[in-house]
């Protein structure tokens, strides 16, 4: 019995989720959404999941031959039964949608995402933590990007179409003039964040963490390339006297430069979009009804055109994450990580091992779908204005 | 008084007015012409930008040396840049002239090694003596006596400007716009071959940026497929089509790039081939964003009176959707597609620098920006970051470009000023 359940307990949970939802949503209409929201995250799941794996039989080459060309070069004499033979005990032979049909209800079954050939051990074993290294990669990225680029974007939207000098005949020459430092000073930063973040949409990540490299070399230090330094990298994180804080000191001083470099870049597309979004909103009507009755200033620009440009931005978490995510391989490579996103890489482009790498994608791929999905369900209950489009009032 | 300014204020309103009618009467296109010509960083870039795909065209033009393995200067390996002057300390010339550089031919003496008795010690103390290091190999020496003066349309190789070949045109010529007397000048250096920096430059530009405008003419036509059919048909077709989209859409894209070029790698392509192979990828794969637009555009727009008159006239399907419905859409697909431009770019050269999209041979800015992983140039010739240099100052251009078309192209931007 328990036996069948950890055989099947994927599917129990999404069971659960689903039925609990489905009997929230008989009289909530919220819950409605929800359930819809839900279908439709599974549907999405599903149609990634045939694209991820049929592209992958792309890749060159399968499992058995690769497992025989290993035999081979033990020394055994290989035939071209041998390698039938072995494609049909992996069960190669059959068509791709069977071969699919498996995977995928081994996945929905118990999480089990395949097996990988080039590691020889299953997927789960050989991924271990490093999707969830690369995933904090890409949080901590766009925590650095959202942190720069929210109030930056809002501030250069502010200054866009305010002059450099004070004239306010109103204000008084002190306030003026105070007026005139502070408008000056955020037209300074507006143009250097800018300049900033065309930079960081010119220059390819892998340019960036190789200049950053560079400067170590030409500096003499050593590159904080991989994530540990060679001293710290066999020692644990716990030894006799407690925690080992130079371990975690040696950690900081490698771990920012990949998340440097893929949040610059994110950075740079935030920022823009901050940017448009508070323009946009900022040149509506109802800011200047809210004008008209006497708010001015920041509580006028924080009320109105700021708060409402957050849930298209806070919406785009999900695609955020899909984009820098896209740029970690490349960047994983140039500064030496062993994360998920250089297992990537590796069984793409160098050992050609298609289960594994189809499933990194799918993860990916979820982890978007599933922050989609909450940004939904949090924006419609939240914000009254999603909540009025998608439920009809 | 009061009349004169009556007399003024109405001509500036007669004057309003049929600056209004010209307005109202423009078409999408003379709207964004004058919008952009308002933009000061955009036509500065505009211009960047110009001047940059001139030089990439007619690269063979304006590079002094051929950039091909025939051009390579055998006696200037690994040369540094040869800078030009107009004055030195013997006196200034209206002419631009540069200094003859040569490389110190590196004096190893292997019968030397052989001649003591040869042996691992001989080997050892060769090694060294640092005659056989990157460094050393570097050095040059300036003969500032000996100067070489710049002439311009210069004869030199022979190179096509304009090349059909299925109806047999060959348009050739062999001016360029610099040379030197005696030998050849390398205003960027010379990589490891000899082969020079600045022409290889010059002509990698041309073919990233057609790669682009292949992929983006791909890109165009995989989104006009999927997002017109899908919204001129709507219903089931358009539910199937948009969940394929929507899965397209959260996968990365880059790792699916990769699979394809790994697949190509596979297949035996010329290079030309596996060139245009890259950019079809690059294009087919990316429809999601712009699919999606033109389906909620076209939903919106084939209710409309002039759809339904063509179809009672009896137009196919794809008659109202190429002829009817996406050109109402134009300004802004053709707006989409110059915004994408340096995003293509970058993915060709991200497939480039992994050593998967086009390789060494061929001159395309990914190929040269590949070459900046290798230490060796990092230490010894940084001149070869000059690709760098121009990759970077192409896509700002590029951003900077797409940006002002796109506040100029948004019908709604008027209101902020």
């Amino acid at each position: 019995m328990i036996n069948f359940f950890s055989e099947t307990w994927l599917l129990w949970l999404l069971l659960l989720t689903g039925g609990s939802l489905f009997w929230a949503s008989r009289n909530s209409q919220y819950f409605h959404y929800v359930f819809n929201r839900f279908l439709m995250a599974l549907v999405a799941l599903l149609s990634v999941s045939i694209i991820v794996f049929s592209l992958m039989e792309v890749l060159p080459g399968d499992c058995a031959e690769k497992w025989i060309a290993y035999k081979s070069t033990q020394g055994e004499m290989i035939t071209q039964a041998d390698i039938d033979a072995e494609r049909a005990r992996m069960g190669l032979d059959q068509p791709l949608p069977v071969r699919w049909g498996e995977w995928v209800t081994g996945l929905t079954l118990k999480g089990d995402l395949g097996f990988s050939c080039s590691k020889r051990q299953s997927v789960n074993l050989a991924l271990g933590d490093r999707f969830w290294l690369s995933f904090m990669f890409c949080i901590a990225g766009l925590v650095l990007a959202y942190v720069i680029a929210v109030p930056f974007g809002i501030l250069s939207a502010y200054v866009l179409n305010k002059p450099w000098v004070d004239h306010n005949p109103q204000h008084g020459s002190l306030k003026r003039l105070l007026n005139t430092l502070g408008l000056g000073l955020a037209k300074i930063s507006d143009v250097m964040l800018r300049i900033v973040s065309y930079l960081g949409l010119a220059l390819p990540n892998f340019l960036l963490a190789l200049t950053i490299i560079l400067l170590y070399v030409f500096a003499g230090e050593p590159t904080p390339t991989g994530l540990f330094s060679d001293e710290w990298r066999s020692e644990p994180w716990f030894n006799e006297s407690g925690f080992q804080w130079g371990k975690l000191n040696d950690f900081l001083g490698h771990i920012w430069l990949p998340i440097f470099v893929i949040g610059w870049a994110a950075t740079a597309l935030q920022l823009q979009t901050v940017r448009a979004l508070v323009v946009d909103e900022s040149s509506k009507l109802y800011v200047d009804a809210a004008r008209a009755r006497g708010v001015d200033g920041l509580s006028l620009w924080a009320k109105y055109p700021v708060r409402h440009s957050i849930s298209p931005l806070f919406n785009s978490v999900g695609f955020d994450f899909q984009r820098v995510f896209n740029d970690l391989p490349i960047v994983a490579l140039v500064i030496g990580l062993t994360d998920a996103a250089a297992l990537l890489i590796e069984a793409l482009a160098m050992t050609n091992d298609q289960e594994l790498a189809a499933a990194i994608l799918f993860l990916v791929a979820l982890v978007v779908i599933s922050m989609n999905f909450i940004t939904d369900i949090v924006l419609a209950a939240v914000d009254p204005r999603v909540r009025k489009s998608v439920m009809g009032g | 008084m009061l009349s004169i300014s009556s007399i003024f204020r109405g001509r500036a309103a007669r004057q309003t007015a049929s600056q209004d009618d010209a307005y109202y009467t423009a078409g999408q296109f003379a709207l964004i012409k004058a919008r952009f010509m308002k933009k000061t960083a955009g036509l500065v870039a505009g211009f960047v930008l110009l001047l940059m795909l001139l030089m990439g065209l007619f690269a063979p033009f304006f590079s002094p040396v051929d950039p091909g393995i025939d051009g390579a200067d055998e006696s200037y390996r690994r040369g540094a840049p040869q800078a030009v002057y107009f004055w030195d300390q013997n006196g200034f010339s209206w002419r631009p002239f540069t200094y003859t550089y040569v490389k110190d031919q590196p004096k190893t003496d292997f019968a030397a090694l052989l001649q003591g008795g040869g042996g691992l010690a001989a080997l050892d103390k060769l090694t060294s003596s640092g005659a056989l290091n990157a460094s050393s190999q570097n050095k040059y020496t300036v003969h500032e006596d000996q100067r070489r003066y710049l002439q311009f349309f210069v004869r030199g190789w022979e190179y096509s400007i304009l090349s059909i070949d299925t109806l047999g045109i060959d348009i050739r010529w062999d001016r360029h716009l610099v040379g030197v007397e005696q030998g050849m000048i390398h205003l960027m250096g010379t990589d490891e071959d000899g082969k020079d920096v600045f022409s290889r430059t010059l002509h990698a530009i041309w073919v990233t940026i057609s790669i682009a405008i292949v992929a983006l003419i791909v890109k165009l036509f995989s989104s006009l497929l999927v997002g017109g059919v899908s919204g001129y048909f709507g219903g089931r077709v358009d539910a199937v089509l948009m969940s394929i989209t929507e899965a397209v859409r959260v996968i990365p894209p880059i790792p699916i790039y990769l699979a394809c070029a790994v697949a190509l790698a596979q297949i035996d392509l010329t290079p030309t081939q596996r060139y245009f192979a890259i950019a079809v990828v690059i294009g087919a794969l990316d429809f999601a964003t712009l699919g999606r637009r033109l389906r909620t555009h076209i939903l919106v727009e084939r209710t409309q009176d002039y759809v339904l008159a063509a179809q009672l006239s009896g137009a196919s399907h794809m008659r109202v959707i190429w002829r009817h419905l996406v050109p109402s859409f134009g300004s802004y697909i053709i707006v989409d597609t110059l915004i994408n431009f340096p995003y293509v770019i970058l993915a060709e050269t991200s497939l480039s620098f992994l050593g998967l999209g086009l390789t060494e041979p061929v001159n395309s800015l990914g190929v040269l920006l590949q070459k900046a992983q290798d230490p060796d140039i990092q230490q010894n010739m940084v001149w070869q970051f000059f690709p760098v240099a121009v990759f970077v100052a192409l896509v700002m251009a590029f951003v900077f470009v797409g940006d002002a078309l796109r506040d100029a192209a948004d019908p709604y931007s008027e209101r902020n000023k």
